[in-house]
């Protein structure tokens, strides 16, 4: 190597940049511009393989606002993360709470509890789809049918299939809640609640003033990577139901997949697109906290 | 560790757990019991134990169904993009820890944008910026695109870990006669190496998992990765159940076990990682 003039500093900086340039190349090809790519082509007539591509500005926008399936799959996305983030934060603190206490066989059921989450999600929700089977040979139809003589349509009943989507993803979902939760209550000091506890404070009083203020930050961080997920997720609902029955479990990652497989990838991007000021929202938020935590 | 519980509430504590461990096992063992099973028992003969086990369903998996090659399909992708991720990351991670330029706080910024910025957003302009570069249908052109989360959770793990290594060590090396890639090989990666093990095992079952990418951009079913392979058993015009729990089964396995012998470093690791800052 030839002597070289540059300070220091200089060589820091060129060396930083080399360094870090393949992973941000990478992400600028392969995030950035897609993500600037998607909001372009929603506002075009773009379909695979066309020659032209007219722009047409809120068209698409207007057509999906329109369309039936769409409306479900908004109001279906709102209602599946809703209640299942509601049920992952409560049981999750439950089941956190529980494996904390000062029980024999603690470690067994906190090896446990990682299972579902150690599985595939593809794989998990296959097995619940046949969990769900509405014929004698699923699990709980067997059961349903020995115990009270009937059988329950889980997945391709109007009224079931969400509720059957949101149970099976809860089962793959609530172990990554309850293992952070769980990380937090150990970080709090014993003898704060030894202090409570010789103050005569309820169980419910200490999980209130003690618990709750040391695991708030965890407990956010958590909620938020996971609602933006959980909005995201197509594997659940593709495949227990392909968004079925007539579009009762669609959500929007599923009516995309759809839209590209019709090949009018302009539509099928503004049913991304749409959806992109809740997720800015949402990462946004995400964003402040994760800084934060540095 | 809280307080001690009275017998009521140990009762209590027992039965919510065991409840609790019948929620979690029994669709793993209705899994395992059902790949057993031939598709006349499954039916006919409903019941909640193993009656007439047979290995039939695994071995039209591997013959008819050509499991075997998706296994190397999968273990060649995820392979490939746990090893290049991991490698650029720490190259990443180094540079925005340690070292100070113009681009540094942006450069941060766009990773952890990133990291948050979710696939299903981005899998069809993807498809169309894939197709353009000629990638569409090759397993490196999936790799690629694996690497728009691998890259950014990896690098972002392990500015955590080197963050957590003193300044001084890399300092006395370079003192020593060391360059910054020196310290940075010599120094600061052999002592992250239960971050370098966590994000091997985040980005190699992130990858084996992957099902939304790998079914948009692999077409010749030679080509198709684990889950894509599973997930034409189930869109078919019949539908096997025993057939369907034994590729549940295969495709579980693997990564059930990495998880098991890798637990103990990846919470030693992020443990370590976290709490040395």
């Amino acid at each position: 190597m030839k002597p070289s003039r540059l300070t220091l500093a200089q060589s820091d900086a060129r060396l930083g940049l080399a360094l870090v340039a393949p992973v941000l190349i990478c992400l600028l090809l392969l995030v950035l511009y897609p993500f600037v790519f998607a909001v372009y082509i929603s506002f075009t007539d773009r379909t695979v393989g066309a020659q032209v591509v007219k722009f047409i500005g809120f068209d698409n926008f207007r057509y999906i606002f329109g369309q039936h399936s769409f409306q479900q799959s908004v109001r279906n996305t709102f209602i599946l993360v809703f209640f299942l983030q509601a049920f992952k934060l409560v049981l999750g603190l439950g089941i956190a709470s529980l494996l904390n206490q000062a029980i024999r066989g603690r470690t067994f059921f906190r090896g446990l509890v990682l299972l579902p989450w150690a599985m595939p999600a593809f794989v998990a929700y296959l097995l619940w789809k046949f969990l769900y089977d509405p014929t004698q040979g699923g699990a709980f139809n067997m059961i349903l049918g020995e115990l009270f003589g009937t059988q329950l349509d889980f997945l391709s009943s109007k009224e079931l299939a969400m509720p059957s989507v949101i149970v099976a993803s809860f089962w793959r979902g609530f172990p990554f809640w309850v293992i952070s939760f769980l990380a937090a209550m150990q970080g709090i000091s014993v003898e704060l609640y030894e202090a409570a506890a010789m103050d005569g404070a309820t169980a419910w009083h200490r999980f209130r003033h003690i618990t709750i203020p040391g695991i708030q930050h965890v407990v956010l961080v958590i909620t938020l990577l996971s609602t933006i997920w959980t909005t995201n997720s197509f594997e659940n609902v593709w495949l227990l139901t392909q968004g079925g029955p007539s579009d009762a479990t669609m959500t929007f990652p599923v009516l995309a997949y759809f839209g590209m497989q019709t090949l009018r990838i302009g539509e099928a991007s503004a049913v991304s697109v749409a959806m992109l000021p809740i997720f800015t929202m949402l990462a946004f938020f995400a964003v402040k906290l994760l800084q934060k935590e540095d | 560790m809280v307080t001690r519980l009275t017998t009521p509430q140990k009762v209590l504590a027992y039965s919510l757990l065991i409840l609790l461990a019948l929620f979690i096992l029994f669709p793993i063992y209705f899994m395992g019991i059902t790949s057993l099973k031939t598709v006349r028992d499954i039916y006919r003969v409903p019941s909640l134990l193993p009656i007439n086990p047979t290995l039939q369903n695994y071995e039209q998996l591997i013959g008819t169904w050509k499991f075997l090659d998706a296994i190397k399909n999968s273990v060649i992708v995820a392979g490939l993009t746990t090893i290049i991720s991991v490698f650029i990351s720490s190259l990443a991670a180094y540079s925005l820890v340690r070292l100070k330029y113009r681009f540094r706080t942006w450069s941060a910024r766009l990773i952890l944008f990133s990291y948050l910025t979710p696939s299903s957003l981005l899998f069809i302009p993807l498809a169309v910026i894939i197709a353009q570069l000629g990638l569409a249908n090759t397993h490196l052109g999936l790799i690629f695109v694996y690497l728009t989360f691998a890259a950014p959770l990896s690098t972002w793990l392990l500015m955590g870990f080197f963050r957590s290594i003193p300044f001084d060590l890399d300092e006395q090396a370079m003192v020593d006669g060391a360059t910054r890639l020196g310290a940075l090989f010599r120094i600061v990666l052999p002592l992250s190496a239960p971050g370098l093990i966590s994000c091997a095992v985040f980005t190699f079952t992130g990858a084996w998992n992957e099902l939304l990418l790998g079914l948009i951009f692999i077409t010749s079913p030679e080509l198709r990765t684990v889950p894509v392979q599973t997930n034409y058993l189930i869109t078919g015009d019949t539908v096997r159940m025993g057939l369907v729990m034994a590729a549940a089964v295969v495709s579980a396995v693997p990564v059930m076990v990495l998880y098991f012998f890798a637990q103990r470093f990846v919470v030693q690791g992020l443990g370590a990682g976290s709490v040395k800052a």
